[in-house]
């Protein structure tokens, strides 16, 4: 039982490979950022270890830079990170073999990416989520750390590419199910024009708007047979 | 307390709060299947709104940067290359973009 937890994770762990070559590339960008902004080291590293959310640290650094509020700062990243409950959901009514001990530990790891490759795993045990999501976390966290150390020796270029890899991270996880599903294909680009069209008027609610809204619109064109996660 | 420690703090507690509010009920709900399929749905329209329009925004000088490196990894996805090759290929080949428009 014990080894086969072991292994499970380690098998998680391996699937989050691909998110650590994005994370630690942008981690070094987000560290870059907030001692720009006149955090300490400890503090920067410290951010990703607490608040653990990519686009959330990254705007809160930008606005220490333009000397913000707290009460402002902390608000937007409420409206930014909101989404979480949502993944959360999503994982957790997923994960099998677990306790609420272990979804507390599996809520605060629960990312975008770690939530969008923990949706395509077949093998849906909490060990699994685990291992990809703890490893994305601390691959994070050593990003900011490398990136505390390194950053007078990197040239502006290579850390404006950095900030690409998420987005092909993204990109390469959902193309196959846009190749394969017309419907699932349609839903994101409908979702994706939404999101174009909401952010101009609502700003930082609009992601969770379109995400919602989209899959409401999706429960009418999608049939129920082509989704992922579904085992029947 | 200091400014960015209070920052800090104050967007742990708001980021955990939202994640956290699930794990504690999850066990005591059980949806319905339309609720299921909702939640289903919801990796492919948060992964497309969370790259619409975001990916044009990756620099914030020249909008098609993003648009490049978007296309270069969906190309790559199509022919089935490996996640982590994708991530690498797209970050290289932005660093030549990146190289060839300072050139000009």
């Amino acid at each position: 039982m014990i080894i086969s937890r072991t292994q499970k994770f380690i098998d998680g762990a391996k699937k989050a490979v691909p998110i650590t070559l994005g994370y630690i590339p942008m981690g070094i960008g987000y560290a870059a950022i907030a001692i720009n902004a006149g955090m300490s080291p400890l503090e920067t590293i410290s951010m990703s270890f607490l608040v653990y959310a990519g686009a959330g640290q990254i705007i809160a650094a930008s606005m220490v830079l333009t000397g913000a509020t707290a009460m402002t700062i902390i608000l937007t990243n409420f409206v930014v990170n909101l989404r979480y409950f949502v993944m959360s959901t999503c994982v957790l009514n997923q994960v099998e073999e677990s306790n609420t001990p272990l979804n507390i530990l599996a809520a605060h790891v629960t990312v975008d990416e770690s939530f969008a490759m923990f949706s395509l795993s077949e093998d849906s045990s909490i060990w699994i989520y685990l291992g990809i999501a703890i490893t994305a976390w601390l691959s994070w966290c050593l990003g900011a750390g490398i990136g505390v150390v390194l950053l007078d020796l990197l040239p502006v270029i290579v850390t404006n590419s950095f900030n690409i890899s998420l987005y092909a991270l993204f990109v390469a996880i959902l193309t196959p199910a846009v190749k394969e599903n017309r419907q699932i294909a349609l839903i994101v680009l409908i979702t994706a024009i939404l999101n174009i069209v909401l952010s101009q008027f609502l700003g930082n609610w609009s992601l969770i708007v379109s995400t919602l809204v989209g899959a409401g619109i999706g429960m009418y064109i999608v049939d129920d047979e082509y989704l992922l996660g579904s085992d029947d | 307390m200091d400014y960015i420690m209070l920052v800090i703090l104050g967007c742990a507690v708001v980021t955990f709060i939202p994640r956290l509010i699930p794990a504690l009920f999850i066990d005591k709900l059980d949806f319905p299947p339309k609720v299921e399929k909702f939640l289903n749905l919801i990796p492919y329209t948060a992964l497309a709104a969370l790259i619409c329009p975001g990916v044009l925004t990756v620099d914030n000088h020249l909008w098609y940067i993003g648009l490049i490196g978007a296309v270069v990894a969906a190309g790559l996805a199509w022919k089935k290359v490996p996640l982590g090759a994708i991530v690498i290929l797209t970050v290289i080949i932005l660093i030549g973009v990146y190289s060839f428009v300072s050139f000009f």
